[in-house]
């Protein structure tokens, strides 16, 4: 039995692991129904607090291509230890895997066998709009473009790529992820010990020779921190170059509206504010870091846009997938338990676009499209369908709307497999109970009230007391070099 | 003058502006005699002027229109916002919301905010959004639930003691009573002592019942089905009150009842329902008993998922036996 006014508590866990610093950060969320009493309940995360914050570490690899995973097992598992924590204890969080780290050759397989092992339901993510996404969200920069229309550009910079997400009254508005970081010339004993291939290209570009074994104080490694604050001048004002597209990582810049107010976060951004100075100074890094920061610091093309600090620098993104990529369902649902939690469910949107029998008319194709988008094998990758711009519905509109999805899905290649619809509007209660009414063989998972589309992945974390479900919604590409 | 040509008028009126409003964006002054009596731009400060305190005691006016400074030649001495000490008040800046942030806003509430006025009047479309809407609302109470509809739905009707609509509102404890006969026929055509007894009433709005009652209660029925809960005969009392399910309860004995009514009408919606909830009701229950899941129609809680919900609301009032403050208070 629900009980909505129960003041209920879930502890999350957010892990990064990043191209050259891993982190994990462990919080509480409190949450409550914040409808009134004479209504149907809506159930709110109310409040978060952070219970452990863990060092800063190095990720630990293996070799150039390899991370060594049972390292940053070690590392979860000791700071799991410290906070006083139990991997059966995370109800919910993420584990993302960012930067160059992604491309990592046993970087999928890595997080998946992470989110298995550190928490009942610890979400995998990894993307690079998701990263941008996520810093965006940690670093205060989401937050503040809700005050006051300003277009807000979080800039999280660590050591293998620079994600960019461009807020405004908390809509995004575009992403841009681009080859800068600290890491991507490394030193030893004043020497250059390594430069990532993106760099050489752009050196080779631009007429610059820089070895391996060459001083760490050439002026080829000024010219790259130099280039890298104008290019990304250059990127924030849309205005992109041929010379910039060697730093580019996927798509160019896509938002229209133009850029009032910069936000640096991560790694480089620590190097300007030094946030975390009190704490124990991590060992140095011996890369472009401090130069790419001084570098970006004095850009004149910077400085025509307004700068505001970060509210967390380093561990923005950290604390982005720890504490704001859970998502709660609508209080009236209908849910299998049994089947639940659900992992990394492909969602296929269908738009009704607000004319039912218009709309019903081709849901069958509809399906036929999602199974041969995401099972095209036939090997039974079940999807949720997500049914978005429902007109209004009256109950024999549900009946209809209910006996054509049952219809459709007996269609996938595995039939049995439960149905799993999201649904944009308040209906996932009704509907689901008037499938359970038309006695379907299939277990019934029918949520609302969350919004995603067609290419991203959720999860659906086990029923909560009060009968809500945390949801995460998340990309899971990974970066292609 | 005729009511119907005053409802005629009123909707030509709405819809033209609506029209000219939709079709061009800009202002439509075109067609208008420029008689600059007001600005036609909203002035002054429209984030609520807050009160400023003078230690001397002075009254200070703030201006709705422009101030044309050069033209005033008598002293209006204006004093100089100043802080107890004398000194002068740094200028705390508010800000003007840009006309997106107003539309933002709009399409939170459906509550009449940032549409503007015209001098310090509400611009015309905005004031007859305002009548309709009022007359919407006193159109509900006085309305009549079609009989197809309780036909459709194969609901009996009785009658409350009161005698007509004037009576209803102005004595609500006769609303809250079943007429002689509706308690002999109630006896005789529903079941006694049933798990849940469904009763609708118009309430203060038939046109709540007219466009919910239908969605509501098949999507009820259907979640009792589900979770096999028995259901006892629904029945339709016209002009009731919500506590004359009290005297329902007395004659039929039910666990249960749920009673979805019209509510009071408002200026958002005049077609909101309410369902109320009370475990074993009788003559001399008391209020804190009672519970309600209101706000049901089209702009609010969907009636089909209300139906939904309402089921499972059930479920938990027979599993505690309570209802109501007992309800949470046994839930802990």
């Amino acid at each position: 039995m629900n009980n909505f006014n129960k003041h209920e508590t879930i502890i999350s866990a957010g892990i990064d692991i990043g191209t050259s610093t891993t982190k994990l950060i462990i919080s509480r969320f409190s949450l409550r129904n914040v409808a009134g009493v004479t209504h149907v309940p809506r159930i709110e995360i109310t409040d978060k607090e952070i219970l452990y914050k863990s060092p800063v570490f190095r990720t630990p690899l293996q070799d150039a291509v390899t991370i060594n995973v049972a390292g940053v097992q070690e590392i979860i598992r000791s700071e799991y230890e410290k906070a006083g924590i139990l991997p059966s204890q995370i109800e919910t969080g993420a584990v993302i895997i960012t930067g160059e780290t992604a491309t990592k050759r046993n970087a999928s397989e890595m997080l998946h066998q992470l989110s298995d092992e550190a928490g009942d339901f610890l979400v995998a993510t990894a993307g690079p709009d998701l990263e941008g996404i996520i810093a965006a969200k940690g670093s205060g920069s989401y937050d503040e473009s809700g005050k006051g229309g300003r277009v807000i550009a979080n800039i999280d910079i660590g050591g293998g790529t620079a994600n960019i997400a461009v807020y405004q009254d908390k809509q995004l508005l575009g992403t841009c992820t681009m080859h800068i970081g600290g890491r991507l010339i490394e030193f030893e004993q004043g020497k250059v010990r390594a430069i990532s291939p993106p760099i050489e290209q752009l050196l080779g570009d631009q007429g610059y020779a820089l070895q391996i074994g060459d001083p760490q104080n050439a002026s080829a490694v000024e010219f790259v921190t130099n280039f890298m604050a104008e290019s990304l001048a250059r990127i924030l004002k849309k205005n992109v170059h041929a010379q910039d597209q060697v730093l580019l990582l996927g798509h160019e810049p896509n938002w229209k509206q133009p850029i009032d107010t910069i936000v640096f976060s991560g790694g480089i951004a620590e190097c300007m504010y030094h946030h975390a100075a009190d704490e124990e100074q991590a060992a140095n890094y011996d890369d472009i870091g401090v130069q790419l920061a001084e570098a970006l610091v004095n850009n004149q093309s910077l400085q025509s846009f307004s700068w505001q600090e970060p509210i967390e620098t380093v561990r923005a993104t950290v604390l982005g997938a720890g504490t704001q990529t859970t998502e709660i369902s609508g209080a009236t649902i209908q849910v299998a338990p049994d089947e639940l939690p659900l992992k990394n469910i492909p969602i296929y949107q269908y738009d009704f676009e607000e004319n039912l029998a218009e709309g019903l008319s081709h849901i069958e194709d509809a399906v036929q499209q999602a199974v041969s988008l995401y099972d095209s094998a036939k090997e039974g990758q079940n999807f949720a369908l997500y049914l978005s711009n429902l007109p209004y519905l009256g109950f024999r509109d549900v009946q209809t709307l209910a006996k054509a999805i049952v219809q459709i899905m007996n269609q996938r290649p595995q039939p049995d497999q439960p149905i799993i619809l999201v649904i944009q509007s308040d209906h996932a209660k009704v509907l689901g109970q008037t499938l359970a009414a038309l006695r379907v063989k299939q277990s019934i998972i029918c949520i609302d009230q969350i919004n995603v589309e067609t290419g991203d992945y959720i999860d659906i974390g086990n029923a909560l007391t009060s009968g809500v479900v945390p949801v995460v919604v998340k990309t899971l590409t990974f970066h292609t070099t | 003058m005729n009511e119907e040509l005053i409802q005629q008028i009123t909707k030509m009126v709405v819809e033209k502006l609506e029209a000219a409003s939709s079709g061009q964006t800009t202002h439509q002054t075109s067609h208008e005699q420029k008689v600059q009596l007001f600005s036609q731009q909203p002035v002054g400060n429209l984030a609520a002027e807050t009160k400023q305190a003078s230690p001397s005691g002075v009254v200070t006016f703030h201006s709705t229109t422009e101030e044309v400074k050069p033209q005033r030649t008598i002293a209006t001495v204006k004093p100089k916002p100043t802080t107890a000490y004398g000194k002068p008040k740094p200028k705390t800046e508010t800000k003007q919301p840009t006309a997106d942030e107003l539309a933002e806003y709009r399409k939170k509430t459906p509550a009449r905010v940032g549409v503007g006025r015209a001098g310090s009047r509400p611009r015309t479309n905005t004031w007859l959004q305002f009548r309709l809407d009022h007359a919407a609302a006193v159109d509900a109470v006085y309305g009549e639930v079609p009989d197809d509809l309780l036909e459709r739905l194969g609901l009996f009707q009785v009658q409350s003691k009161v005698a007509d609509k004037e009576e209803y509102i102005r004595r609500p404890d006769l609303g809250r009573r079943l007429s002689d006969e509706a308690k002999e026929l109630i006896q005789q055509r529903c079941k006694t002592s049933p798990v849940v007894q469904i009763v609708a009433s118009n309430g203060l709005s038939a046109k709540a019942i007219e466009e919910n009652l239908e969605d509501v209660y098949l999507s009820l029925e259907q979640s009792l089905n589900n979770l096999n809960i028995e259901m006892g005969t629904t029945f339709y009392v016209d002009k009731g009150r919500v506590a004359v399910m009290d005297e329902i309860g007395d004659v039929l004995k039910p666990d249960v009842v749920v009673m979805l009514i019209g509510e009071r009408p408002g200026l958002v919606s005049a077609e909101s329902l309410s369902a109320y909830l009370c475990y074993q009701p009788r003559l001399g229950t008391i209020e804190a008993d009672r519970m309600v899941i209101s706000n049901i129609h089209k702009g609010g809680i969907p009636p089909v998922e209300a139906g939904a919900y309402l089921g499972t609301v059930i479920q938990k009032i027979l599993k505690y036996e309570a209802s109501g403050v007992s309800l949470v208070q046994k839930e802990g």
